[in-house]
């Protein structure tokens, strides 16, 4: 009898409060990832905004190569016309 | 029921219930973390969308651009010079000269003139292309003998109007020849194409009964008939004239001083 109020004791005093600390901890950690993972949602989303100006690349390369061409043409024109060192 | 039972159990149903009570708080706000997950996972995913040709537009750019740069070294390598070369470039960008060319290895080793302190921002490239180009001043203390700045003003001071575009000028170019049906030269078609409508002046003289005056050394006393009065031309077919008078040897007759 006596062992057995001892172990009620221990559920009581420790197995109890041990118990609620961990979870309570768990749950600490749960909410405060809540405003981490929202604080990321408009993050994303202008990420997403800012990346839409990327197809302007395409007219980059575009552009590129046709100044490249240009430069290719002058560079040419300029083999005849200079003489070499 | 004995009390040390009771106790037991009180003490499971606590514990129970402090784990359903906070499981069921973690439940909740795991499933709101999943749920801001999928937006941002969405978000990302995007992102990896807009940006997958990214990479290969950026190494088409790179290439087209490696290739420029390589033209345009080699061109100037070759139009200047090494030296010359470095030294221009370190003139316009001080410090870059040390990095040197890319495609020129030797270049990192090459002594960079202080090309930048003499020759200004394209002087090289002007004078190669043989303009008049500020090369230097006349002397080092003066002032340049071109102004950069304004070269365009200061070559049209030299070459006011090399195209004769308007003024004064425009007077002394030759005009343009008028074609077509409003031309001043009209020529009538001719009805015997290939064959001569006017002879040369020889065969004209020939047929009128002049002749050509030969080269000298070759004077010969050919039977020439008179010329006709000088007023008036003679005629084509007019019959030489039978006189004794000395005769010229020429096409042309005879002057109103020598009548």
């Amino acid at each position: 009898m006596i062992i057995w109020w001892i172990g009620n004791l221990v559920l009581l005093a420790v197995v109890a409060p041990v118990v609620a600390i961990l979870l309570k901890g768990v749950l600490t950690a749960a909410r405060s990832i809540v405003p981490n993972i929202q604080a990321l949602v408009p993050v994303a989303t202008a990420i997403t905004k800012d990346l839409d100006p990327v197809y302007l690349l395409l007219t980059t390369q575009r552009h590129v190569i046709q100044t490249v061409e240009v430069v290719a043409n002058y560079g040419g024109s300029l083999d005849v016309i200079l003489d070499d060192a | 029921m004995e009390p040390a039972a009771a106790v037991t159990i009180l003490a499971v149903v606590i514990i129970v219930l402090l784990l359903v009570v906070y499981l069921v708080a973690i439940i909740g706000q795991l499933k709101q973390i999943t749920a801001d997950l999928d937006v941002v996972i969405g978000a990302v995913l995007e992102i990896v969308r807009q940006t997958g040709p990214v990479n290969a537009v950026v190494i088409t750019i790179n290439q087209q651009l490696d290739a420029g740069v390589d033209l345009l070294e080699g061109l100037l390598v070759k139009k200047a010079g090494m030296q010359d070369a470095l030294g221009l470039v370190e003139g316009m960008y001080p410090g870059s000269a040390a990095d040197g060319f890319r495609r020129f290895g030797r270049s990192r080793n090459t002594k960079v003139p202080r090309i930048g302190e003499v020759y200004t921002k394209g002087t090289l490239t002007l004078a190669r292309l043989g303009r008049e180009a500020p090369i230097a001043a006349g002397n080092p203390g003066g002032p340049a003998l071109r102004n950069a700045v304004n070269a365009s003003s200061q070559a049209r001071t030299l070459y006011p109007d090399p195209r004769r575009s308007s003024g004064s000028s425009r007077d002394n170019l030759p005009k343009s020849p008028t074609i077509g049906s409003a031309s001043p030269n009209q020529y009538e078609p001719t009805s015997s194409p290939g064959a001569r409508s006017r002879m040369p002046a020889r065969e004209a003289a020939e047929e009128s009964g002049f002749s050509i005056r030969p080269p000298s050394g070759h004077r010969q006393a050919a039977p020439a008939p008179a010329p006709a009065p000088a007023a008036e031309a003679p005629p084509a077919d007019a019959p030489p004239a039978e006189t004794g008078a000395p005769q010229r040897f020429s096409a042309i007759s005879k002057r109103p001083w020598e009548t």
